[in-house]
């Protein structure tokens, strides 16, 4: 009898729909309106800009039907904004005063060592801006990372795929990715990534190959794989519950997908870029499922408020493209 | 109005807690509780309200961040009425609701500004820029390039002293010292640097026929150097750039490299007028050195032969205005401007030893 009640427990499988709900036009908007005040405040809008854009593509966004919400502010960003560009004035200065001094050698060397060691530190307080300002049903999702050991994960990564002329790239991006999914947090739900290098390295191959092979062709399947296998690796636990995630995306569908946003882009001259962000959710949301037994009304607030966006606004500096 | 269902999460656990939501309108508060919560209240103008299609949701309080999901359409739209007539709405709400129908008039007029600013604004500004640039800089760009164009080709030094002492010859209207340099190569072109080096291929020189075309080249020459053509590009390039990255570091990469080509090929239409004012001054000082204008449209007719392996390029994709365009409105010039020219015999004998490859007696 008692086993049978654990049995139930354990095996008890949860109902987890993803979906987006957010409309072409909405957020055609909010970029217009957005863009027209950058452009009347000379730029200066910009932070509070992508707060609003991504307030509204966290918010239409939902799980079982509950949104997600970003806090973010454009207050907060643009003292980050501050922050960083202070970063970059000084690393451009020091390159500046050493040619004028001629020892440009040592000034370029601290410059591009800057701007490369500038590039694990941004990703660092990205993830932890962006996940402490995330949330769902009011649990704010959090970033555990250490700045010294990613920046570890990076120079290891960086100085072996040199080595290797590149070659161990791909152990290197799991290893990053790895690293950064394993220590998000969604309240007291612990996320996990599983990737091997050693098989990213395998489909990266395959799939060059063969998308070489057929003239591109293949593009779109591959893309289909290395979704898969990103999403297909991250999973969610608490205590000894879990939830997989499972990708469901076809190479067909990422045809349509890219197909049909390229076609809009062109037809519109760019301007129906919001109605193709909008279809890309949607594929998405709709192509990955989540399987396990976490109870979803269980989770509580375990992470702490994190407010410095300096990272979040390094990462535009250097135009990382950070998603989530 | 009366209370209605929603939905509360107290942002300590993920528990959707049912509760009854009222607005006090005359207070601007709203209240909510359940049996189990009892009653609490917050004031809706320090609230974030968001509204997403069917649903409102309502975010308030700091650690932590409370939030009411309310889906009753009838009454979402009594709220949204009440907090726009009420003023609570922020003006940034007011400009989502314009409507799509808007917003593509705001984005088309964006892109109209820009256009404009782009195609009249920017050259005009950035050639008054040019004069805030010190003259040293020409110099300092001109001769870092000479000093490598050098170093990478031959110089046909003979020729050079030649061509040194042709120029010698003329007026070039200049304010700065014009060094003559000929190249050996069978590039049929010539160029100058910003300060004040002119360099000569010899494969140019070897098709012309006459010292009336060489003048032209020189005074065309000459004329990108005085007029400091290589500096306003360099201005008008870099402030579009700017311009360009400035206004669509917002936008998608798919524009921004549809608004970079359109600069490139600019910037070309931009250098076709620098030719055109290069060939109607250089026109000018051969009228000045009284020589027959006609070495103009010869020295044309050289470059076309010279250059007839390639393809021709549509005018719009080239730096130089085509050929034919150009040997047309030299002659419309030469016969609009008239004027009495002599043979130079000094020019004559210097540019038969420079094709001759001998000194000058």
């Amino acid at each position: 009898m008692e086993q049978t009640t654990t049995e139930q427990t354990v095996e008890e499988q949860k109902n987890y729909t993803l979906g987006f709900h957010g409309t072409g036009s909405e957020l055609f908007g909010i970029i217009i309106v957005n863009w027209l005040l950058t452009v009347i405040t000379l730029g200066f809008y910009y932070p509070w800009a992508k707060a609003k854009q991504l307030s509204y593509m966290f918010g239409a966004t939902s799980l079982n039907n509950d949104r997600f919400a970003f806090h973010g502010t454009g207050k907060e960003m643009f003292k980050g904004f501050i922050k960083a560009l202070i970063i970059f004035v000084v690393l451009y200065g020091i390159l500046i005063v050493s040619v004028v001094f001629h020892m440009e050698i040592l000034g370029f060397a601290i410059f591009y060592i800057g701007f490369l060691g500038l590039i694990p530190l941004a990703i660092h307080g990205t993830y932890k801006y962006r996940m402490s300002r995330t949330s769902w049903r009011g649990i704010r999702f959090g970033y555990r990372g250490e700045r010294g050991q990613l920046f570890g994960v990076f120079i290891k990564g960086i100085l072996l795929s040199i080595l290797t002329i590149g070659i161990y790239g791909s152990w290197f991006a799991m290893n990053l990715r790895n690293y950064i999914f394993s220590n998000i947090k969604f309240g007291n739900i612990e996320f996990k990534s599983n990737a091997r290098g050693s098989s990213y390295f395998v489909l990266v191959l395959k799939g060059y190959f063969l998308s070489f092979i057929t003239l591109g062709i293949y593009s779109f399947w591959w893309m289909s794989e290395i979704f898969a296998f990103y999403v297909n690796n991250i999973s969610m636990h608490k205590d000894d519950k879990e939830i997989r995630l499972k990708s469901t995306a076809t190479g067909v569908g990422f045809l349509g997908l890219i197909l049909g946003n390229l076609l809009i882009i062109v037809l519109t001259l760019g301007l129906g870029f919001a109605w193709t962000q909008v279809r890309t959710m949607n594929f998405i949301a709709n192509n990955i499922e989540l399987e396990g037994n976490i109870d979803l009304d269980t989770i509580s607030q375990t992470e702490d408020e994190f407010t410095d966006a300096t990272g979040e606004d390094v990462s535009d500096f250097l135009d990382l493209d950070i998603t989530l | 109005m009366q209370d209605i269902k929603a939905i509360y999460f107290d942002g300590n656990s993920s528990i959707a807690q049912s509760i009854d939501f009222v607005l006090d309108e005359k207070n601007a508060i709203f209240i909510f509780g359940s049996p189990q919560l009892g009653n609490a209240k917050h004031s809706i103008l320090d609230a974030k309200i968001s509204n997403h299609s069917g649903l409102l949701i309502i975010e308030f309080g700091t650690s932590p961040i409370q939030t009411i999901k309310i889906d009753d359409a009838e009454y979402i739209k009594y709220l949204k009425n009440y907090l726009s007539t009420n003023g609570i709405q922020t003006w940034y709400q007011k400009l989502i609701n314009l409507g799509v129908k808007v917003h593509i008039l705001i984005a088309l007029s964006i892109l109209g500004l820009i256009a404009v600013s782009y195609f009249f604004v920017l050259p005009f500004v950035a050639e008054q820029a040019v004069v805030l640039v010190p003259k040293s800089y020409d110099d300092k760009m001109g001769g870092e390039f000479y000093q490598h164009f050098v170093e990478y080709n031959e110089i046909d030094s003979a020729k050079t002293k030649q061509l040194e002492a042709f120029a010698q010859k003329l007026q070039f209207n200049s304010s700065q010292k014009l060094h003559f340099t000929v190249v050996k190569s069978d590039i049929v072109n010539a160029f100058a640097l910003p300060d004040g080096h002119i360099i000569v291929f010899t494969g140019l020189l070897d098709l012309m026929q006459n010292y009336e075309e060489l003048v032209a080249l020189l005074g065309h020459e000459a004329t990108h150097v005085n007029e400091r053509h290589s500096v306003k590009m360099l201005c008008r390039n870099i402030s579009g750039y700017l311009l360009i990255s400035a206004i669509l570091s917002d936008a998608n990469g798919v524009i921004a490299t549809i608004a970079d080509n359109a600069n490139g090929i600019y910037s070309l239409t931009f250098s076709r007028g620098f030719e055109r004012e290069a060939d109607l001054k250089g026109f000018e000082i051969m009228k000045v050195n009284k020589v027959n204008p006609n070495g103009m449209s010869n020295l044309f007719l050289r470059l076309k032969e010279g250059n007839k392996i390639d393809i021709e390029i549509p005018e719009f994709l080239s730096s130089h205005p085509v050929t034919d365009a150009r040997i047309e409105y030299v002659n419309e010039t030469i016969k609009n401007d008239f004027y009495k020219y002599q043979t130079n015999l000094e020019l004559k004998k210097i540019f038969e030893a420079i094709k001759n490859d001998a000194p000058p007696k």
